[in-house]
């Protein structure tokens, strides 16, 4: 037994240090679903879409310039999606701008955005995947930005400060994105002896390492990226912006 | 970054009916999903990776490099699903006690670990062929045909656009921060990510005005008109796609009526 022992110890010891930190990115890689988990979480996320596209039509019918600005929101997380977070073990995190994004546009209109963030993640930067693009949806454009302007609209009705609402919106829809893709694996790869509860126990302590940190980090920047375009918006030239969350942005 | 982008637009198939590619991507993703055995998913594996590298002209050395780059999530994940908690240690094949339990690897466990790492190998090649074959303007023309929803495509094109937009700026904006040392300490770089960000989103904004100004100049009135290049399909172009299945699913279903097992 104890021959066995050690190897296995200093593997997984091995394990957690050398790999670098963001290798559990949100993203459930292609393949990696069944075919059953693959169709179900896309049918689920079918609904949301299919608001958010109602909603957006509404919107650039009644305002055909908001169809250029929400494309350049898409870009815009994107790009940010691509940028690295500084941390202090040199390890490379990526925001994921759904927070914000929530915060800004909803999550109706950000679910639709996301989708097509993740289509694009998938084909141009080989990061997800088509198949399981539903669960990917549902974990980071739909549940993550729900969660997020909740608890953005729940801070700011208990008259909590602005900051802390959207630091706490950006690290709790985070979070909710790691928390889904965990239960999604789980539900995937159940536990042989101990069924989905062991089975997301298993996935859930991994993103705890890596990822609590990261929705820290998230929030951080989030407050200091929306508390510069709060500034930018006091001018009428950013009117429009407001059309998407009267609630939110006043 | 964009790296795929290049190819698709250099590979050697871009000349071919997108929707035929997409056919005889998505269809053998999804044969290999169903199929979740080795050979199947190797010898899909070697088709794509054939098909991009021979006929398409992707460097082989760069579509190994895409292979490694989900690498590190697919060993972890896997690893994980090998990986067991039980109170019985006969079960497992290697196992370690901790508080009175065992953790280990059991037989059942670390097959379909394996399953898993190949079938995920194989729809990975397959994903990679799509996209290192067929440029994105291809592919939304090809969603278009498909009657996706009409302005998701529109708002689809708009993203790739712009994407290439913000990331121009993008670039610009970092190395100007890096050369005044923005991302020396780890409050500089929050600091400088911040402003990075902010000033992309108000960029972005001001542009989005601008192109809109633009566009409406020039007659837009809500919808994007474009002329496409035409390129014939023909149902011989979807052979390959059915002749592979066919004998993929063919042989999964013979080997599982007389091997069983691991194949």
């Amino acid at each position: 037994m104890n021959s066995k022992r050690i190897p296995m110890i200093a593997s997984i010891t091995l394990m957690l240090v050398l790999l670098p930190k963001n290798v559990f990115a949100m993203h459930i890689m292609e393949g990696f679903l069944p075919p059953v988990w693959c169709i179900s979480w896309g049918v689920l996320t079918i609904p949301f879409l299919a608001y958010g596209l109602y909603s957006l039509r509404k919107i650039t019918i009644e305002f055909p310039k908001l169809k250029l600005l929400l494309a350049m929101a898409g870009a815009f997380v994107f790009v940010l999606s691509s940028l690295k977070i500084p941390s202090v073990t040199g390890s490379c995190s990526h925001p994921t701008g759904t927070g914000l994004g929530a915060i800004l546009f909803g999550p109706a209109i950000m679910s639709v955005l996301g989708v097509i963030v993740l289509l694009f993640q998938a084909i141009l930067l080989a990061h997800g995947g088509l198949t399981t693009l539903g669960a990917n949806t549902f974990s980071m454009a739909v549940v993550g930005p729900f969660v997020a302007y909740a608890v953005y609209i729940i801070v700011l009705k208990t008259k909590g400060s602005r900051s802390l609402a959207v630091f706490l919106a950006a690290a709790l829809g985070d979070l909710a994105t790691y928390i889904t893709t965990a239960f999604q694996l789980a539900f995937a790869f159940p536990d042989p002896t101990g069924g989905v509860m062991a089975s997301t126990v298993k996935f859930m302590s991994i993103f705890a390492v890596t990822q609590i940190p990261l929705a820290i980090s998230e929030g951080i920047l989030t407050v200091i990226i929306f508390n510069a375009i709060m500034n930018y918006l006091k001018d009428d030239e950013f009117q429009s912006l407001k059309i998407f969350s009267k609630e939110a942005l006043r | 970054m964009i790296n795929i982008d290049k190819y698709a637009y250099a590979s050697k198939l871009h000349q071919k009916n997108s929707i035929e590619k997409i056919a005889f991507a998505f269809i053998t993703l999804c044969v290999c999903l169903w199929a979740n055995s080795i050979l199947p998913s190797l010898v899909i594996l070697l088709v794509m990776t054939w098909v991009s590298v021979r006929k398409g002209g992707i460097p082989l050395p760069f579509f190994l490099k895409l292979l490694l780059l989900p690498m590190s999530f697919l060993i972890l994940g896997v690893l994980m699903i090998a990986f067991q908690i039980s109170n019985d240690p006969q079960q497992f094949v290697l196992s370690v006690p901790v508080f009175g339990t065992f953790l280990g690897f059991s037989k059942a466990g670390m097959e379909t670990a394996v399953r898993l790492f190949f079938r995920a190998l194989g729809a990975v090649s397959c994903l990679y062929y799509l996209s290192l074959n067929t440029p994105m303007v291809d592919l939304l023309s090809a969603l278009r045909k498909l009657k996706c929803p009409k302005l998701l495509v529109e708002l689809m094109s708009l993203i790739y656009r712009f994407i290439f937009i913000l990331t121009e700026t993008t670039e610009t904006m970092v190395t100007a921060q890096n050369s005044r040392l923005g991302y020396s300490g780890l409050k500089a770089g929050y600091h400088s990510l911040g402003a990075l960000a902010a000033t992309l989103f108000i960029r972005a904004y001001k542009r989005s005005d601008q192109i809109y100004t633009a566009m409406e100049a020039r007659g837009y009135d809500g919808d994007i008109i474009v002329l496409e290049e035409a390129v014939p399909y023909s149902w011989k172009g979807f052979l390959p796609a059915v002749l592979l299945n066919a004998f993929l699913i063919v042989s999964v279903l013979l080997a599982r009526q007389y091997l069983g097992g691991l194949l």
